[in-house]
């Protein structure tokens, strides 16, 4: 079945060709983070490692020429992978910033209100007529929340 | 396995084919061709599983690193990247040796693929000879996963200041682990396919456990490929 030309054949100069490539990947992989890219560092190193990880994948796993079935398997796996990550950090990257203007997570405010809860209310901050508290003037601000 | 028929690549060829009748073809398949594509097509599925398991942990790395940015970046340091750089060049070379092989099984060099596939045993228990001294780094100095982490020594005191830094090593030995644990598969694998190889059960005709063994160790080469900056450099 592996007569020369077959499609499956590994081609052994383009093998040595894709390592000496990811060998010079690493090297750009290492230089690149030591350069000051701030909040780019991250999207430049999965860049450089994509490019790594398609050439492993098309040449040693010789995808490029393989049944095409294989690359869509492939593929679709890939996509849900993407899908995985970028839909749980829709969550998790922007949680308590919807109809939560204070700083907190809506977990600590939770917490925090749970805690108001359990707490002994002083007989004190029943009271709500400005006349109640003739001599602490805006006592009830400290406890007062801001929901 | 002799081959007196040559196979020419043509559908108008399948009554020849099927006359023609190797050890290796399991009576179910039409070919030896579909059997190989069959296998291949499976293997294919599996290596989907395996990248589905290695990215919950991603997916992991990605939501802490954005809830701690700070933390992982200073935890981070205390991972030397002249290891990880070695390592990632010697799982690179053992890619190359493990296609290398697959090349020379195509073109009936028995030899050369066996001295390949053992290469690439070689290269992975070096992989793990260089894990092995950083495991025992970090446990010496009490930086251990989850709730074992007491840092203590010269340059893992200040983690004991990092608010978080529990979670990157969690997700550091969970991740580097389960690597770990699947590169010590492949070499077994690929030892156990060597030593068939060597024994003649492989031919240019018939190379399919070859084959899925390289399939294997490429993905987790790409493994690697990603953990590498995402622990060691950023």
């Amino acid at each position: 079945m592996a007569d020369d030309g077959h499609p499956h054949v590994l081609h052994k100069p383009t093998l040595f060709k894709v390592f000496g490539a990811l060998i010079v990947l690493t090297i750009i992989t290492v230089a690149v983070a030591y350069l000051p890219l701030g909040p780019l560092a991250m999207p430049v190193a999965i860049a450089v490692a994509s490019t790594k990880a398609s050439l492993v994948v098309l040449f040693f796993m010789a995808l490029k020429d393989d049944n095409p079935v294989n690359g869509l398997t492939f593929t679709i796996g890939t996509i849900m992978v993407s899908v995985f990550i970028a839909f749980t950090l829709f969550d998790t990257a922007f949680r308590g910033d919807l109809g939560n203007v204070s700083s907190q997570t809506i977990e600590e405010i939770e917490k925090e209100q749970e805690e108001a809860q359990e707490q002994q209310i002083d007989p004190e901050n029943l009271r709500v007529a400005p006349a109640d508290y003739p001599d602490q003037q805006g006592a009830t601000s400290e406890t007062g929340s801001e929901n | 396995m002799a081959t007196d028929t040559d196979p020419a690549p043509a559908p108008a060829t399948t009554d020849v084919e099927h006359d023609y009748h190797p050890e290796h073809l399991q009576h179910h398949f039409v070919s030896s061709e579909q059997q190989f594509d069959s296998a291949k097509l499976g293997m294919w599925l599996f290596l989907i599983t395996e990248v589905l398991l290695f990215s919950g942990m991603f997916v992991a790395y990605a939501v802490y690193r954005q809830w701690h940015p700070e933390t992982f970046a200073a935890a981070s340091q205390t991972l030397d990247p002249v290891f990880g750089t070695v390592n990632t060049l010697v799982l690179l070379t053992s890619s190359l040796t493990v296609a290398l092989s697959i090349h020379y099984i195509q073109h009936d060099e028995v030899k050369k693929c066996v001295y390949n596939l053992l290469a690439t045993v070689g290269l992975a228990a070096v992989f793990m000879g260089i894990k092995y001294v950083e495991y025992m780094s970090k446990f010496e100095h009490g930086v251990f996963p989850g709730g074992f982490f007491d840092p203590h020594g010269a340059h893992y005191e200040f983690l004991a200041q990092v608010p978080y830094a529990s979670q990157f090593f969690s997700i550091y030995f969970v991740m580097t682990g389960i690597h770990g644990l699947h590169v010590l598969i492949g070499m077994g694998v690929i030892a156990w396919v060597a030593y068939y190889a060597w024994k003649g059960a492989f031919s240019s005709e018939y190379y399919t456990h070859i084959e899925l063994a390289g399939l294997y160790w490429h993905l987790v080469d790409i493994v690697w490929i990603f953990l590498f900056p995402m622990l060691y450099l950023i």
